[in-house]
């Protein structure tokens, strides 16, 4: 039925003729600025720039998912850097570990959404224009449409045409019925009809809804913050720049608009799976915390859960992350105890929670001790080696390497509390040694000892705020709307012509021919055919109820009335 | 609430028996095109709906000529669905007792799935792929019946038949529990949402692959390359039939998409404390939205209607799929549940 073209109905609002996009190109001679700049803006509103640039944002978004992003994956960035020296730089340079803040693939949804205001924005102009404008006049050959019957009935040309009228009207189609001439009687009298003008607005509200995602998702960017805080059993802390790990504000937000809010974790819970199949598969994770809103407010207790986040002053802090933190006590040469807390490890799989950390001892003396340690929550000796066979600490061991020497710490680079920089130290035992709970290591030379003497979790939390939620939430739904909205809806024409039937017998009672036909423009969820259907056979018994019966058929009811 | 590990087999015993009754099913369909009536008068017809509209005009078939006229979908529009499907060949009759024999099954395997593991059973890859294939099932018999669609039986049950079995065989996951990150009643709101709409993008990528068989077929014959009149694409609906029913395919699942992906976006907030990260699964989801969405554009664009939109349609099932088997199994990320090991 596309082929059935009104020419002031497009198909879905873009501008579809293909000629003027591909003919109009400006040649060389005569074409000043302005009309280069109208070629530009009508190639970049086209459907056909459109559907490219669509295809672009596709390829664009393929680096982001494939390579380490320095948003959700810093370490992977960092890996790859190491594994691939030459190919990384150059990587970086084209903006691949941060494809979705790269000015390139900016440039590609900015353009297409150009694109797409350049053309919704002519197109709800015309649909407000179009609010109260008649449907066009009906075609000549109504047989020609897509859908078409006729019939014979026993009423005026013009009888006939108010009866169909009211049957349109009754469902709510907008009418157009041309003027009566009596002086024209070869082409008839006719009746347009439109309804479905819905489907623009619809598709209309799809597109500005999108437009408003990227408002809102622009809001966040400007407004929001994201900050992450790793917190070890009976810590706490405030929520300040200073007492945060890690602080990324949006462009307008500075450390003092941050709530004051503080959070102490109380106990952190994990369970598993212990038998069967998914043994070792986490079964629940419980961050009990007790939270003041600021500082004079009272102390309230939350269960964060990874479902579960803890709403607070305008902020909500979610559990993201979880570990053991096992406790170290080292006293050095002088047997000063110089180090006794939980250091947080991390773990290298979720499946053993096999972890991994370094203690740094700058106080000892007569020199700064350093461990690099991995910590094994339920250890099995399997053929020589140490596995961790379950995520739960059901038999700790911790398996330590000792230096001594200078730490690196004064150097003045920063230092990452999870690595030790052993380029300035020796090696003290010459392989891991390995420490159960309480057990203690003595460093040869006298050089001190360190005791296992326990282990904590550790929870880390994010604290996220963003302004844009709500908004983006909002125009989502507005998108889903419109989309079911101009998919459901269909803008469908009927026409109705009525001529004189070309009589016969001079005793029959005044009777016209109807013609009715309809087409729907986009029929994306099909059923117009039936609603024709069903639309004609209401006509016609309309217009049977309202014709006066003809002798003959008075005759056989008498008939078989007797 | 402990697994229901008994509830657990008569699922398994119920997916089994679904896939003997759709491989019957494929069997009895070919059987439809290898000894079934012709179905020529009704192709003629729905290939020179032009010619038909010229006999219009007697006024005692009027109203039963306009329903006939209009433009059919697919053959035998003159009747309603259900008595069509009886009036069909017995081959047909056959191959769409089996199919719907087959859903059923299929769909109590779900069901006692779900309730064996209390919760919406597509937690991990196999469940996903069981369910969806479900979904596609169902979707696809209902408009089978509703457009009198058989000649595409034999295809899209075919491609379920083998999703389905290379399922069972390859990454069968017995019924358990769910980790923490999944433990939310959005399980049963956005995985739902993304499993009846792959389903429903898994019914049009077939047709596509039909509409563009068919097309090649046409156009080897136009220039000269084939001999016209081939047995089996003889019996197909046209292309502008399989188009129209590709499109509305797709126009089906893509706003089920959409909430999919929105829904996504609100768990996500729950539970990683942002909407949208461009986690690699969220960003193929929202490729897989955006080469879809390039489809409905591309039918409405004077040169890429037909086959290039086809193609375009072919590319997002195909990101759709590399999403689904290759970038949460093998790509590290947060939606890495796919349990396949």
């Amino acid at each position: 039925m596309t082929e059935l073209r009104t020419p002031d109905l497009d198909q879905d609002g873009y501008p579809a003729e293909e000629p003027r996009a591909a003919s109009s190109a400006p040649g060389t001679s005569g074409y000043g600025l302005a009309e280069w700049l109208r070629w530009g803006w009508r190639q970049l509103t086209s459907m056909r720039i459109a559907l490219i640039l669509l295809f672009l944002l596709a390829l664009g978004s393929i680096p982001g998912s494939m390579l380490p992003q320095r948003g959700n994956n810093p370490g992977g960035v960092l890996q790859y850097y190491k594994s691939h020296r030459g190919l990384a730089p150059l990587l970086n340079h084209l903006g691949l570990f941060n494809v979705f803040g790269a000015p390139w693939f900016a440039a590609i949804y900015l353009l297409l959404f150009t694109s797409l205001v350049g053309c919704v924005v002519p197109r709800t102009f015309r649909l407000a224009g179009s609010a109260r404008a008649l449907p066009p006049r009906a075609p000549r050959h109504l047989g020609k449409l897509p859908h078409a019957a006729e019939y014979a009935v026993n009423l005026s040309p013009q009888q006939a045409l108010t009866v169909a009228a009211r049957v349109l009207g009754d469902h709510r189609f907008r009418l157009r019925r041309s003027a009566p001439e009596p002086a024209v009687p070869a082409g008839g009298d006719w009746i347009s009809a439109e309804k479905g003008y819905l489907r623009e607005v619809g598709n209309l509200l799809f597109h500005l809804a999108l437009l408003g995602v990227l408002v809102s998702v622009a809001l966040g960017g400007l407004f929001g913050y994201k900050a992450d805080r790793l917190l070890v059993e009976g810590g706490t802390f405030a929520n300040t720049t200073s007492d945060l790990d890690q602080f990324n504000p949006g462009r307008l937000v500075s450390g003092s608009d941050l709530p004051a809010f503080r959070i102490t974790l109380n106990k952190f819970d994990a369970s598993y799976i212990t038998s069967g199949s998914q043994q070792g598969q986490p079964a629940a994770f419980d961050a009990h915390v007790t939270y003041r809103a600021s500082l004079g407010s009272p102390a309230r207790t939350f269960d964060i859960q990874v479902n579960h986040p803890l709403s607070v002053d305008g902020a909500k802090v979610y559990l993201i992350g979880h570990g053991y933190a096992p406790v170290f006590r080292v006293t050095d040469a002088r047997g000063q105890v110089v180090y006794d807390q939980p250091t947080p490890f991390i773990a290298g799989s979720s499946a053993n929670f096999l972890s991994q950390g370094v203690i740094k001892v700058p106080d000892a003396q007569p020199e700064p001790l350093g461990f690099s340690g991995v910590f094994v929550p339920t250890a099995v000796d399997i053929g020589g080696t140490l596995e961790s066979v379950f995520p739960a600490a059901d038999r700790p061991v911790v398996s330590l390497i000792a230096y001594g020497g200078n730490l690196g710490i004064d150097s003045g680079a920063s230092q990452s509390v999870y690595e030790l920089d052993t380029a300035g130290m020796r090696q003290l035992t010459s392989q891991p040694q390995l420490l159960q709970l309480g057990q203690t290591l003595r460093l040869p030379g006298g050089k001190g000892s360190i005791t296992f003497t326990g282990y904590q979790q550790w929870a880390s939390l994010a604290i996220t705020h963003d302004p844009g939620q709500v908004p983006a939430l909002g125009c989502g739904i507005a998108a889903l709307a419109g989309l079911l909205l101009s998919f459901m809806v269909r803008r469908r024409r009927v026409f109705v012509r009525v001529r004189p039937a070309e009589v016969t017998n001079s005793e029959a009672a005044p009777s016209a021919i109807v013609q009715f036909g309809g087409l729907a423009r986009t029929d994306a969820s099909g059923g117009f055919e039936a609603e024709f259907a069903s639309l004609a056979a209401e006509l016609r018994s309309a217009h049977e109820a309202a014709s006066p019966q003809t002798a003959e058929q008075v005759q056989s009811q008498q008939e078989t009335g007797d | 609430m402990p697994v229901n590990l008994a509830l657990g087999h008569v699922s398994n015993d119920f997916l089994i028996a679904a896939l003997a009754f759709y491989s019957l099913a494929v069997l009895t369909f070919a059987g439809d095109f290898a000894f079934g009536r012709p179905r020529r008068a009704a192709a003629a017809a729905a290939q020179h709906p032009a010619r038909a509209m010229a006999t219009v005009g007697g006024p005692e078939s009027a109203v039963s000529a306009a329903v006939g006229t209009a433009e059919p979908i697919m053959p035998e529009l003159r009747v309603p669905p259900l008595r069509a499907l009886f009036q069909a060949d017995a081959w047909v009759r056959g191959a769409m007792a089996f199919s719907t024999l087959g859903v059923t099954a299929h769909a109590v395997a779900v069901i006692t799935r779900g309730l064996a593991v209390h919760r919406a059973p597509w937690g991990n890859m196999y469940e996903f792929v069981t369910a969806l294939t479900c979904f596609a099932a169902i979707f696809f018999v209902g408009a089978m019946i509703r457009y009198r669609a058989w000649s595409l039986g034999v295809f899209v049950m075919g491609a379920v038949v083998v999703t389905l079995g290379l399922t069972e065989t390859l990454i069968f996951t017995p019924a358990g529990d769910l980790v923490p990150a999944l433990q939310s009643y959005w399980l049963s709101i956005h995985v739902t949402a993304m499993t009846v709409a792959t389903g429903v993008f898994f019914v049009s990528a077939v047709l596509g692959v039909v509409y563009l068989a068919v097309d090649r077929y046409n156009r080897r014959v136009a220039a000269g390359r084939a001999a016209p009149g081939n047995g089996i694409v003889r019996r197909m609906p046209t292309l502008e039939q399989l188009d129209r029913l590709a499109y509305r395919t797709v126009v089906f699942g893509f706003p089920i998409w959409t909430f999919g992906v929105i829904a996504g976006a609100i768990w996500a907030d729950q539970a990683w404390g942002r909407y949208w990260g461009w986690d690699p699964v969220e960003t193929w989801a929202f490729i897989t939205w955006v080469v879809y969405a390039a489809f409905l554009h591309a039918r409405a664009t004077a040169g890429w209607r037909g086959r290039r939109a086809h193609y375009v349609q072919m590319l997002g099932f195909a990101c759709l799929t590399f999403n689904i088997l290759f970038v949460q199994v093998f790509v590290t990320g947060l939606h890495s549940y796919a349990g396949v090991s």
